[in-house]
């Protein structure tokens, strides 16, 4: 097996070279920054902080019955991409997202990639994500991922991976488009100086594309968003975006099925609902076909679904396309789909439920960074470099009693960028979250949420675990 | 809108509006039994207000003797209690909480202080050591709600509903009040009378004694007083207190803002305004009571009885009520 | 066989219901060798018919308006044709067979249930007889005892008791087959039986390379037949089930079932 580690393994600063110099692209905001005060940037900073506080933009902790509510940190300085990059990763990701969803068409209909064997029949149909229920079910338009979130980093030498794809409930746009409001308002002079590309259409966007994929026949379609309630940790995005959009919010009591449709119940009567944006997993939108306990759902939904009056976005059993196993067999879902060769490559990547790749990666632990397949969220995982013996040790024994279960990958330098820590300014490691929308076109809007890890060396920006957020720029394209 | 949330915005303002007639019954009575009576009235007025709310049965269960200490936790703090303030001001918070995106900034944040403030005065132990300033602030949080809804929320359907919720339980506690309070009065005159004529003293027939005739004053003054009605009652009569004017004033006057028929004809007035395709008969339902109070006189209405008068009306209220559920909101069977 | 079915069921509440919906499980599949004559459904409310992933017939019905009782009838008539070895000829599923590889909570193996499967059949199951071996040692090893488990009893715990009716041992047999890598699934229906076991039923079908779908009656130990006439298929109960609803309102819910499956001469 021949070494995948890339050729440097020192962290990309994306605002300064090698050298010191700062990058084109960071270089207007790198001028407006030297002329503000430390003052003025921690006047900036606490309005920042107090304000997302008083919008409300927390994850609630769940179970809390004073409401205590966490902000996640929001770090001033952005994230800066030039228009050159960006038009990489957009093509990449619209290829991507494109691919995906031609496969999840196909794993529901006639299963065509699995009878060309570029991927086995075991890895799909006896996936904890796959949902038999979707057999032959024809979606609107087409599109089964109607909002993807596509985790991008880079890395050492400066290019691009994608680290892994959100197809079932992607989450976190609602603080990209705070985020960005919050920096207009606290740096409007260096948005006067930089032409950054907006964002803030995204709701208008989305609106537009679930309209479009309304069921046959919906000629004023109704769009809700569907929420399990406010108990649920991402509860401000829900109320969020229904806001934004002008939907109304609404939980599984307030809809009911009658004569193959989906009601509201409202003040006026029972109202017909066409398309249902749903931030809830598949297991909880039907007692009557997935988990009988759920209270969150509606009984019936799936009878609709499959009849084809109502739309869900994003459709039930994507999930089947985001799992780590199948990550691995996007560049050929790309090749097999579209007949081209990916833009954007995969980390690389060892199986452990490959044999030869279990021995290397048992045998080179310590440089990698090891993940559950079934796991989220950054938990059940281990980075290499960052471990003891015990736990290294401890490590191997789990993935020797369930090989299948893990892969692995090289320990990535992800690119760094200035962030406010406790002694000033140092470089922190940040990933990309840029969303992709499918309606009758596949649209992405520029930039992302980016994540930063705040813990000095930590590679780890989940929000659940420390991690904070930064504003993405991703500068006009000045050569048109 | 959704159901959920009309209901939501109902229940909100229903139980800040408990929570306010709540603390202004208990006022009452603080007052009231600062004045001279003997053990038997001031006890029997701690009773009136465990029947006024229906609440007896559930106060003997916890407590042992009628003390105005225990009356007073229980009306307040008891969480077992579902009309206490302390229960009614958390329904009220926890409807607001659930409906936060459709209520303005300014009204969540006055809602939640409310809720906070009151953990804090609980915790200082504010209604005890005094008890009047306690109710004092209840009243003016609802009052302040009710300002700031006015002054900021959307003058849409929503405001409707939670119109819907302030006048059904203004009209229903104000109902409970004059029923327990007349008995009351009622009951106090005839001790009075069985007194004067224990003592073979003094003429039955004529007026009674100077003492019992500054004391009704003082108890009709209170009740007037608690739905701020004394000053309007001068207003509109401008001579002494009579039992009869009470109750019109405070049954059939449509200028008399916590009167029965203004409750009355602002539920009819929202009804037809959120009017949907099942909710005729109840706008027929609430037309009609308001009719009744509109053309009715006092006397009529005192020659038939009091009591039976406001039993009926409670039960009507208490129909609207849940026929509004049914029609627009989340039934209550549900 | 032609079956002459007829199929009962009322529900009464003690309060009134303001909205009940059901998912009907109660129409006889076409399939290969199955053949529905005529069929009815009479319910209340509204009713709509849906062919599902699995190719079950299902209806979804719904009652709006109060209601504190549900009269459900089913009646037909359904030819079956007999079946050597339970083998099910081509049956034409856009399913792929290893989707019925996945166990659900019901039929999840443990230790134990692969120890039990591993005595029962040491070599594996890779032919008719090896099924039948099978079925047959759950039928030794659980007895036939209405009332001692219901629908949430998972595999394990029905080898643990010893004890159950004819869907713990279906999800029994189920958990073996998937212990070994097998596809199985659910069959719901109906069995004509001179003897006194209720008329609805349920088995088994369980694929094997070379075979296809064997079908096989667990509680009695053999193959199914043309006695047996097939409902729906699933991965468990809970997905097979006749009816699966849920309602609003109600209080106690009491039912009352009555099946009966009769043999028309030909």
């Amino acid at each position: 097996m021949k070494d995948q580690t890339p050729a440097s393994t020192r962290a990309y600063d994306e605002m300064v070279d090698a050298h010191g110099t700062v990058r084109p692209h960071y270089r207007a905001f790198e001028r407006w920054l030297s002329e503000q005060s430390a003052e003025e940037m921690v006047t900036r900073r606490l309005e920042a902080d107090i304000n997302f506080r008083r919008v409300g933009i927390t994850f609630s902790v769940a179970g809390d019955e004073a409401g205590t509510e966490r902000l996640i940190p929001f770090d001033l300085i952005p994230r800066v991409i030039p228009a050159s990059d960006w038009r990489i990763l957009d093509a990449g990701l619209k290829q991507r997202v494109r691919a995906l969803n031609r496969f999840i068409h196909d794993i529901y209909h006639d299963h065509d990639i699995v009878r060309a064997g570029k991927i086995s029949a075991a890895q799909i149909f006896t996936n904890a994500q796959y949902r038999p229920e979707m057999q032959d079910i024809d979606v609107a338009e087409d599109i089964y991922c109607h909002v993807a979130g596509i985790d991008v980093v880079r890395a050492g030498a400066g290019e691009f991976y994608v680290l892994e794809d959100n197809l079932r409930v992607p989450s976190g746009v609602s603080y990209m488009l705070e985020n960005r409001k919050m920096s207009m308002r606290l740096m409007p002079e260096a948005f006067s100086r930089i032409k950054v590309e907006p964002v803030a259409h995204y709701p208008d966007l989305l609106l537009d594309n679930l309209r479009e994929c309304a069921p046959r026949g919906s000629d004023d379609p109704v769009v809700v968003v569907l929420t399990p309630g406010m108990y649920n940790s991402a509860y401000f995005e829900h109320a969020f975006l229904a806001q934004q959009m002008g939907v109304e919010l609404v939980e599984g009591r307030d809809l009911f099925v009658d004569r193959n449709t989906v009601y509201m119940r409202t003040t006026h009567g029972p109202q017909r609902v066409d398309v249902i944006y749903r931030r809830l997993d598949d297991d909880f939108l039907d007692p009557l076909a997935f988990r009988g306990d759920s209270v969150l759902g509606v009984p019936g939904l799936l009878s609709v679904y499959r009849a084809g009056r109502v739309t869900l976005a994003n459709a039930i059993g994507t999930g089947i396309a985001d799992d780590k196993s199948i990550y691995l067999g996007v560049p050929d879902m790309i090749r097999f789909y579209l007949g081209e060769e990916p833009i954007l490559n995969n980390v690389p990547t060892w199986q452990c439920a490959r044999p030869d790749e279990l021995s290397y990666v048992l045998a080179n632990m310590h440089e990698l960074v090891v993940k559950e397949v079934h796991g989220a969220g950054g938990y059940g995982m281990l980075v290499g470099p960052a471990s003891t013996q015990a736990e290294l040790e401890a490590f191997k024994r789990r993935v020797r009693a369930n090989p299948s279960n893990y892969i692995a990958q090289p320990t990535l330098a992800l690119s760094t960028v200035p962030t406010y820590v406790e002694s000033g300014i140092a470089p922190r490691h940040v990933d990309l979250r840029p969303y992709v929308l499918c309606g009758k076109e596949i649209n992405t809007v520029p930039g992302g949420l980016c994540r930063v890890a705040l813990r000095e060396g930590s590679l780890v920006v989940n929000s659940s675990q420390g991690g904070g957020t930064k504003d993405t720029w991703v500068l006009e394209d000045e050569s048109c | 809108m959704l159901s959920r949330t009309a209901d939501n915005l109902f229940w909100m303002c229903r139980y800040l509006e408990r929570a306010e007639n709540t603390a202004r019954m208990l006022e009452v009575n603080l007052q009231m039994s600062l004045l001279p009576q003997d053990n038997q009235t001031r006890d029997n007025s701690w009773r009136a207000i465990l029947r006024l709310s229906e609440l007896e049965q559930a106060f003997d269960t916890e407590y042992s003797s009628t003390t105005p200490r225990d009356v007073l936790h229980f009306m307040v703090r008891d969480p077992a209690n579902p009309s206490s303030i302390y229960t009614c001001l958390r329904a009220a918070r926890e409807n607001a909480r659930s409906v936060r995106g459709s209520l303005t900034t300014d009204l969540w944040e006055t809602h939640n202080f409310t809720w906070l403030e009151l953990q804090r005065l609980l915790a200082e132990g504010k209604p005890e050591r005094h008890p009047g300033e306690f109710f004092e602030w209840v009243k003016f949080r609802s009052q302040v709600a009710r300002g700031v809804t006015e002054g900021t929320m959307m003058a849409d359907e929503s405001m409707c509903f939670q119109r819907l919720g302030i006048n059904l339980e203004r009209a229903d506690n104000t109902a409970r009040l004059l029923d327990v309070k007349f008995h009351e009065q009622a009951q106090g005159e005839a001790q009075a009378q069985g007194e004067l004529n224990l003592s073979r003293t003094e003429q039955v027939q004529s007026a009674p004694s100077r003492h019992s005739a500054h004391s009704e004053f003082y108890r009709w003054s209170a009740i007037l007083g608690s739905v701020s009605a004394l000053e309007n009652y001068r207003k509109v009569y401008r001579d002494v207190i009579t039992a009869d004017r009470v109750a019109e004033l405070l049954i059939l006057r449509a200028d008399m803002p916590r009167s029965l028929l203004a409750c009355v004809l602002a539920v009819s007035a929202d009804l037809k305004r959120i009017a949907n395709a099942d909710s005729a008969e109840t706008e027929r339902r609430a037309g009609k009571l308001a009719a009744e109070l509109q053309f009715g006189r006092i006397e009529s209405i005192l020659e038939d009885g009091l009591h039976p008068f406001l039993d009926r009306f409670l039960k009507q209220i208490n129909d609207l009520g849940n026929r509004i559920s049914q029609d627009f909101l989340v039934p209550l069977s549900a | 066989m032609k079956h002459a079915i007829t199929h009962t069921t009322h529900y009464r509440y003690s309060l009134p219901v303001n909205y009940t919906i059901q998912l009907l499980r109660m129409t006889p599949r076409q399939d290969a060798h199955q053949r529905v004559l005529k069929w009815r459904i009479d319910t209340p409310g509204d009713l709509q018919p849906l062919l599902d992933a699995f190719g079950n017939v299902t209806h979804t019905l719904t009652l709006t308006e109060p209601h504190d009782a549900i009269h459900l009838k089913v009646s037909g008539q359904v030819d079956v044709q007999p079946l050597h070895d339970g083998q099910i000829r081509n049956e034409d599923s856009r399913l792929p067979v290893a989707a019925f590889c996945v166990p659900t909570r019901l039929t999840q193996s443990d230790d134990s249930i692969r120890a039990f499967c591993a005595d029962s059949t040491p070599n594996g199951v890779q032919r008719p007889a090896d099924v039948l071996t099978l079925a047959q040692t759950i039928q030794a090893r659980v007895a036939y005892v209405p009332g001692t488990t219901d629908v949430t009893t998972m595999a394990s715990e029905v080898l643990q008791q010893g004890r159950g009716v004819c869907q713990d041992h279906t999800h029994l047999f189920l958990a073996c087959a998937h212990s070994l890598g097998l596809p199985a699934r659910y069959v719901s229906g109906y069995l004509y039986t001179e003897a006194e076991h209720a008329a609805s039923h349920a088995w088994c079908d369980i694929w094997l390379d070379g075979h296809g779908w064997i079908s096989v009656d667990v509680t009695n130990g053999q193959f199914a037949s043309d006695r047996h006439c097939r409902l729906a298929v699933a991965r468990d109960y809970d997905s097979a089930s006749p009816v699966r609803g849920v309602r609003t309102g109600g209080g106690v819910e009491s039912m009352d079932v009555k099946v009966h499956v009769d043999v028309i001469a030909q």
